[in-house]
């Protein structure tokens, strides 16, 4: 394939659309709005080509784009405030890992070396459905401060949080599901 | 002194804000100790940088773009490109 076509936009759509579409999809949790965060980001990609230098690949840098655009869109479409109703079950799968003094029942087991799991296509799997498991305001919150960076108080104000405590105990919670998720379907799979 | 459930809640806290003195001190103690908060704070470290190089496969019948919505797009491009 020659330099002209890997760099047609068409190209773009068929070798990279479904990719940005499943990150989209996992991240805002519909479809409509995951099919115009692509549009937007290849239409963006095309229109600042000049600025890529070809130090990462394409795909990265299509996806750092829709990343942005990502964010542009929980900044815009502020949500009402929704009940904590899905958040709190988490509570349970926190707690029945734990004893009545608060000390873990089981022994953890070693999760082995993250550079050979990183390349099993199988964990990436696992590690995607444990996402799409978490409530979608616990999974927006996590991604929001986990990988966007954003700062904790324009979390509580996008999200609905009353407080940045009730933020860090939602986030914990976030987490501890998780990683007890990828535990059972993944590193401690029976 | 503080329990293992405890300490996985500032484990996280830790992540997104500066916890008090005394409760990192306290927080570090557990830790030497605690053989399964060590692992918890290693697999939630592994989780965030796992979410930041997130790859993403199919895993539903819906993780590609529709026949209309891929039209669509190409259409946008289409008219950008004459622009």
């Amino acid at each position: 394939m020659t330099q002209t076509n890997t760099l047609s936009p068409e190209y773009w759509l068929d070798e990279h659309g479904d990719i940005l579409y499943r990150y989209a999809l996992l991240r805002v949790h519909s479809e409509a709005t995951a099919e115009d965060l692509v549009q937007d980001t290849l239409l963006a990609g095309i229109q600042a080509i000049e600025r890529f230098s070809g130090k990462s690949t394409l795909r990265t840098w299509l996806v750092g784009i829709l990343k942005h655009k990502i964010i542009d869109h929980f900044r815009k479409y502020k949500r009402e405030v929704l009940s904590l109703d899905a958040d709190d079950t988490a509570e349970e799968v926190l707690s029945y890992q734990f004893d009545q003094q608060g000390n873990w029942k089981e022994d953890l087991v070693e999760w082995g070396t993250p550079e050979k799991t990183v390349n099993d296509k199988q964990f990436w799997l696992a590690f995607n459905l444990c996402i799409s498991r978490l409530p979608p305001r616990m999974a927006d919150l996590l991604f929001l401060r986990a990988v966007d960076g954003l700062a904790t108080q324009e979390c509580c104000s996008l999200l609905g949080f009353e407080s940045e405590n009730q933020l860090w105990v939602t986030l914990s919670r976030t987490r501890a599901k998780l990683r007890l998720c990828l535990d059972t379907h993944w590193f401690n799979k029976v | 002194m503080y329990q293992c459930k405890e300490i996985t809640q500032f484990t996280s806290q830790e992540m997104d804000a500066k916890l008090p003195w005394l409760t990192r001190m306290e927080m570090k103690l557990h830790l030497l100790m605690c053989k399964n908060c060590q692992r918890y704070a290693q697999q939630l470290r592994f989780i965030n940088k796992a979410l930041v190089n997130l790859e993403v496969h199919p895993t539903t019948a819906n993780s590609q773009l529709s026949k209309q919505a891929k039209q669509r797009i190409a259409q946008s491009i289409q008219e950008l490109e004459k622009e």
